[in-house]
């Protein structure tokens, strides 16, 4: 069903988001040794990113164009206003030119691009 | 017959005397020299904070220690911490702390331990230092140590300190709990659980403890720990209770990062 599958891909958009967020935090980490041992932690997000992709067809070729496009817009904006909100508390070292290139590699791992 | 002696030297041979005087083991006849063990000395290991262990997991534990004693050359500490030291078998593996400033792979010592073990085990290798600041920074180091037994006495000493950035990354791990708990399981949810409670009294300046973070479950997400391990309970108020908790452990966090920050500015005026 169309609401079904458009609910799953606000899901997928939302974790997503947050393993982009847990991946811009990293680096901004000052010990990278200890950021590094944090790599599990969004394990869960991770998974559930997998598992709305595999419920989201076409499964193995990218979507259409014009909703990948869609996705890939949301997801700029949701990671862009979760940084956003920490820099404005006062967050160092957090590179918002680095969403997009993030958020890019996380589409085509994820055949959505 | 057995009888005990020792070996002498000779000038060209050494030799084992015998007693003239005794049944067996007469003029002539074959027999096998053997070297006697000496029995080994009961090892005392160290427990902090369980009541009570099942004999046959302490022989576990005993086991596990000797295979990291046999295998390994020097180190600080061993630790073995985590579900194993729950009361009954429903534990998902070995979770254990080597603390050595050596280089050492975990792989190799966590298949030997599985080998004689059959138990799946983790092996976290960390020197003494990183430990120290594990403990200083991050909540669930504490919870560890709050729980476990080692393999000699525990002594250390830190200062709490904040670092937002760690702590946030941290609790984004558990921000499954407030969208969709229908895709995890038991497991996944509880352990999402207790990362974030651990955050939040760590936050708190609250004491991080196997047995405070089961408490704070229960008063704060309004749901036992077993509940959640069970899948059971109400999932809609689960879900409103975890958002509640999301949110007020991450303005904690915001708000020790605007702190900081303007600890850093006052602090450059008045230089």
């Amino acid at each position: 069903m169309p609401q079904n599958r458009n609910k799953r891909i606000e899901l997928f958009i939302a974790n997503l988001t947050n393993v982009i967020v847990h991946r811009i935090l990293e680096i901004a980490v000052d010990n990278k040794e200890i950021a590094s041992k944090y790599k599990k932690e969004i394990e869960a997000s991770l998974k559930l990113t997998k598992k709305y992709r595999e419920q989201i067809n076409p499964i193995q070729s990218p979507l259409p164009e014009k909703q990948a496009l869609a996705i890939r817009q949301k997801l700029l904006n949701k990671a862009e206003i979760r940084l956003s909100s920490r820099i404005s508390q006062g967050y160092k070292n957090l590179h918002l030119d680095q969403v997009e290139e993030f958020v890019e590699a996380a589409l085509k791992e994820l055949k959505i691009i | 017959m057995d009888i005990i002696a020792k070996v002498s030297r000779g000038t060209k041979m050494d030799q084992i005397y015998l007693p003239k005087n005794r049944s067996g083991l007469y003029l002539g006849s074959y027999v096998t020299i053997q070297a006697i063990i000496p029995p080994k000395s009961k090892e005392t290991l160290f427990f902090y904070h369980i009541s009570k262990l099942e004999p046959i997991k302490q022989k576990i534990v005993e086991e596990v220690f000797s295979v990291i004693d046999q295998t390994i050359e020097s180190y600080d500490n061993i630790i073995l911490t985590g579900s194993f030291l729950e009361k009954g078998f429903h534990f998902n593996d070995l979770d254990l702390l080597l603390v050595t400033s050596d280089k050492i792979e975990a792989k190799p010592l966590e298949e030997a331990i599985e080998k004689i073990t059959g138990i799946k085990t983790q092996v976290l290798i960390i020197d003494a230092k990183a430990l120290l600041q594990g403990l200083a920074m991050d909540p669930l180091y504490q919870a560890m140590l709050s729980r476990c037994i080692t393999k000699k006495r525990l002594i250390y000493r830190y200062q709490r300190s904040i670092n937002y950035k760690l702590l946030d990354l941290h609790l984004l791990g558990s921000e499954a709990l407030t969208r969709e708990c229908d895709l995890l399981d038991g497991k996944e949810k509880y352990k999402l659980a207790r990362n974030m409670v651990a955050i939040f009294l760590f936050l708190k300046g609250k004491k991080v403890t196997f047995k405070s973070i089961e408490s704070e479950i229960q008063r704060k997400l309004w749901i036992s720990s077993d509940e959640i391990k069970n899948n059971s309970g109400d999932k809609k108020i689960f879900r409103k209770t975890c958002q509640h908790l999301y949110n007020e452990t991450f303005s904690l966090i915001l708000n020790a990062a605007k702190s900081q920050q303007t600890n850093r500015i006052v602090h450059r005026k008045s230089h």
